[in-house]
């Protein structure tokens, strides 16, 4: 047993080492989560007008970063379109267009259908670096008072919002 | 061959780091180059912001320029990055509650082995 031992721990830490190499780990939990959302003032695409964090509050929504350039934006946007759609869950998704180009951005909507109820641009990153956003798509959950109640990183889809956005939505509505 | 590798390894890590340094003064930069090299870059987990040239590093890189020349600190800065992205950006976490098993398991482990040595006698008792 004594011999034994240290070959059982050796391989132990093996596989337990070589597992977390091949698990990259990509939801890192924010610190944001029960917080309110970060103050800032951007303008809405193609416009001039500013809105302010304060401006965006009053109902349950959902916050998506986004961007042309983004691969998981792209899978995730006809789920988005849907769920805009969708009278019964009734969410307002508010975008923010990251380090993106206007153009480009509205070409994207117009082609793919336009599921934000609001859409800001952040074309140098400083309000996705406040929301600690580190790559998009990212979505949060926010309540009337802009309180972070939850945050996904990566493509949205039917099954994921299911399971981890509606109990809180549900648990907020009540 | 091996000499034109080290050399272009070294020019491409410090390519990434020089951008507007020249308006900090040595010891604004010091302190800058200090930082960006303990804050991991999320998207490219193994460098550091840095080393990295992934557009969130190149951004979080001009927030920290800016706010050393504002005249924040070491601390400030760190603080502005934990409140943000949490534990997982800083190489080194601090010591707090949810990170004690990370930094005393190396020293009971070490007990351990210690122990188990001195029971199967290859150290003396």
């Amino acid at each position: 047993m004594k011999r034994i031992l240290p070959i059982i721990i050796f391989i132990g830490l093996f596989i337990f080492l070589t597992k977390s190499l091949y698990e990259p780990q990509t939801n890192i939990p924010s610190p944001l989560i029960g917080k309110p959302i970060p103050t800032f003032s951007l303008s809405e695409l193609n416009s001039d007008t500013s809105l302010t964090n304060n401006d965006i509050l009053g109902t349950i929504s959902l916050i998506n970063i986004w961007a042309t350039w983004c691969v998981g934006c792209d899978q995730e946007h006809s789920f988005l379109v849907d769920l805009a759609a969708n009278q019964t869950i009734d969410i307002p998704i508010i975008g923010i267009n990251w380090k993106d180009r206007d153009d480009l951005a509205l070409r994207w909507l117009s082609q793919r259908g336009d599921p934000y109820s609001i859409v800001l641009s952040d074309p140098i990153g400083k309000t996705a670096i406040d929301f600690g956003v580190y790559g998009a798509p990212e979505t949060f959950l926010i309540d009337e008072q802009g309180v972070i109640h939850y945050k996904h990183f990566g493509p949205l889809n039917r099954e994921i919002f299911a399971s981890n956005f509606m109990p809180i939505i549900k648990d907020l509505r009540r | 061959m091996k000499k034109v590798c080290l050399i272009l390894l070294l020019i491409s890590t410090q390519v990434s780091s020089v951008e507007g340094n020249d308006e900090l003064t040595s010891q604004e930069r010091e302190l800058y180059q200090h930082i960006i090299q303990e804050v991991r870059c999320l998207v490219c987990q193994n460098q550091s912001v840095g080393e990295s040239n992934a557009d969130l590093a190149k951004d979080l890189r001009t927030q920290i320029m800016e706010q050393v020349k504002k005249g924040g600190s070491e601390e400030d800065i760190k603080s502005y990055l934990l409140s943000r992205y949490g534990d997982f950006v800083l190489y080194e976490p601090s010591f707090k509650k949810s990170t004690y098993i990370l930094w005393l398991s190396p020293i009971l482990i070490l007990l351990l082995i210690l122990g188990w040595l001195r029971k199967i006698g290859i150290i003396g008792k």
